[in-house]
């Protein structure tokens, strides 16, 4: 039996986490392969400010860091700012998957550009700053908010009236200005997934779900990361950083 | 129980057409889908020129233009220039995977530049529809030959002891003197060397047929297909025309239909 660790970007309670373990109700999955969540120690309240990347990229390599030594095969990253997937590749050598990158790049072996969905206005530069980090601005037809501000924990739990048939204006939209597939842009929008692909004429890519088959896909092939891409550093500080992680920690609060 | 049917791009017999079955091998999935490979009725003798690019995106086309009728739940084409992945998006709904562009996308998944390792120059052709499509010239690190003319009816058999020496130097090549992160097998006729390949090479190296399988699969699983906008429909089909001109080049090229 395969194992995969889900890294989830906050600090949520068990309810917090059902939430995003729901995820894996929504893909067709092989029997022999198992995925453990498990939240950061701290961290950002969200993903609005370069202030929140660099917190949330240390944030996630420290929760990943004991990825392969806990018997991991794989880690997957539950965000779709692929925070924390370089640091964690520098240093593991099981296959680190993140949906930001990879939702781009699968979107384009179905179609020749994508748009991408934000929960906001403050989450377009995020999505910004992807798009030039893995150099795919030019196969991004739009990035189209439907103004709706992003709860980390329930997700869209209550809301789905409100909030769904502004996602979807939102991806026509995108799909107007020559969008041929649509990323969803945060696994938090995952409950909207079967709602969109019902009502939309393109083809959606649920993010989550999709590092879920793409863990299974390089376990079966045999393939990881490239270490020529991800270096290893001279001296890792694996102590040191989870010293930061743990402190920070007790200044939020928790254990 | 899903179905998926393969495309052979050259009418082979039973022994050669079993030495591309056996790729699914390296897919490793599970009971709940099986591969149906069905061949060309006829094409080009190699892919090496603008002439067999034409022969063969018609052939892949009319070899799957009845895949959906005839029950199947996604289609792959065995060759990584993708022939007739398009022509066959644009009239099939369900999914169509060609291992080049998979590969390609796939790599950079895994790192920043890829390499392509292939047989012979005469096949640099095959790459660069894909990589002017995607883009993608400015990450392909290199494409490097090992200058053999390949065997497409019984590719490496015998042969392996000579190439596959041959395909690790050139590789190793690739990642220390180009700068590739990935190696992308360039050709399906060459997955017998991947397992040695992979065990022997510092980098990942994709397998493109098995890589196809996984992204039909892993399409299935996630209930999508290519986009509509991207392969329009024709305003009017030509299933009978495409028959017709197959089984005359069938019949030309000796075999019965």
């Amino acid at each position: 039996m395969a194992k995969a660790l889900v890294l989830v970007p906050f600090a949520l309670d068990e309810a917090g986490i059902d939430n995003r373990r729901a995820q894996l109700k929504a893909v067709k999955l092989g029997p022999d392969i198992a995925f453990d969540f498990r939240p950061v120690t701290a961290g950002p309240a969200s993903f609005m400010s370069p202030h929140d990347w660099a917190l949330m990229d240390m944030a996630i390599f420290e929760a990943g860091l004991s990825a392969e030594d806990d018997g991991y095969d794989a880690v997957c990253i539950d965000t779709m700012s692929d925070s924390g997937m370089l640091p964690l590749r520098s240093m593991l050598s099981i296959p680190v998957i993140s949906p930001g990158k990879a939702s781009m790049l699968f979107a384009l072996t179905l179609g020749e550009k994508f748009g991408l969905l934000a929960q906001w206005q403050p989450a377009i530069l995020r999505n910004k700053k992807a798009l030039a980090e893995w150099g795919l601005a030019h196969r991004c037809a739009a990035i189209e908010s439907y103004d709706s501000p992003p709860d980390f924990s329930n997700l869209m739990s209550g809301k789905e009236d409100e909030v769904f048939p502004k996602m979807q204006a939102a991806a026509e939209r995108a799909i107007a200005a020559g969008a041929d597939v649509i990323c969803l842009g945060s696994t938090t929008m995952h409950q909207a997934a079967a709602f969109l692909a019902d009502n939309l004429p393109v083809p959606v890519i649920n993010p989550g779900p999709l590092t879920y088959k793409l863990v299974e896909t390089v376990l079966a092939l045999g393939l990881t990361h490239s270490r020529a891409a991800y270096p290893t550093p001279l001296a890792p500080k694996r102590e040191m950083i989870q010293a930061m992680l743990a402190a920070a920690a007790k200044v939020e609060g928790g254990s | 129980m899903a179905k998926v049917l393969v495309l052979v791009p050259f009418p082979l017999n039973a022994k050669n057409l079993a030495q591309r079955e056996i790729q699914q091998e390296a897919a490793h999935l599970g009971p709940d889908i099986e591969f149906h490979y069905r061949t060309v009725k006829a094409a080009p003798s190699n892919y090496v020129s603008h002439h067999d690019y034409v022969l063969a995106d018609l052939g892949m086309l009319e070899a799957g233009l009845s895949a959906q009728d005839d029950g199947y739940d996604a289609v792959c084409i065995d060759t990584m220039s993708d022939s007739g992945v398009s022509a066959l998006r644009s009239v099939l709904d369900i999914p169509v995977f060609g291992p080049g562009r998979a590969s390609v996308l796939v790599a950079l998944m895994l790192g920043e530049r890829f390499s392509i390792l292939t047989m012979w120059d005469s096949w640099r052709g095959l790459y660069k529809k894909t990589l002017l499509e995607l883009e993608a010239g400015a990450r392909c690190a290199s494409i490097r030959a090992i200058g053999v003319a390949p065997d497409n009816r019984n590719l490496l058999a015998g042969k392996k002891d000579d190439l596959l020496p041959m395909l690790l130097s050139e590789a190793n090549k690739a990642v220390s003197e180009d700068g590739a992160h990935v190696i992308l097998l360039g050709s399906t006729t060459m997955h017998e060397s991947h397992a040695y390949l992979a065990e022997h090479l510092p980098v990942p190296i994709i397998n493109p047929g098995p890589l196809s399988y996984r992204m039909a699969e892993t399409a299935l699983a996630l209930g999508v297909t290519h986009s509509r906008s991207s392969y329009p429909s024709p305003v009017v089909q030509k299933d009978d025309l495409f028959h017709t001109m197959l089984d005359a080049a069938a019949a030309a090229e000796g075999r019965d239909q």
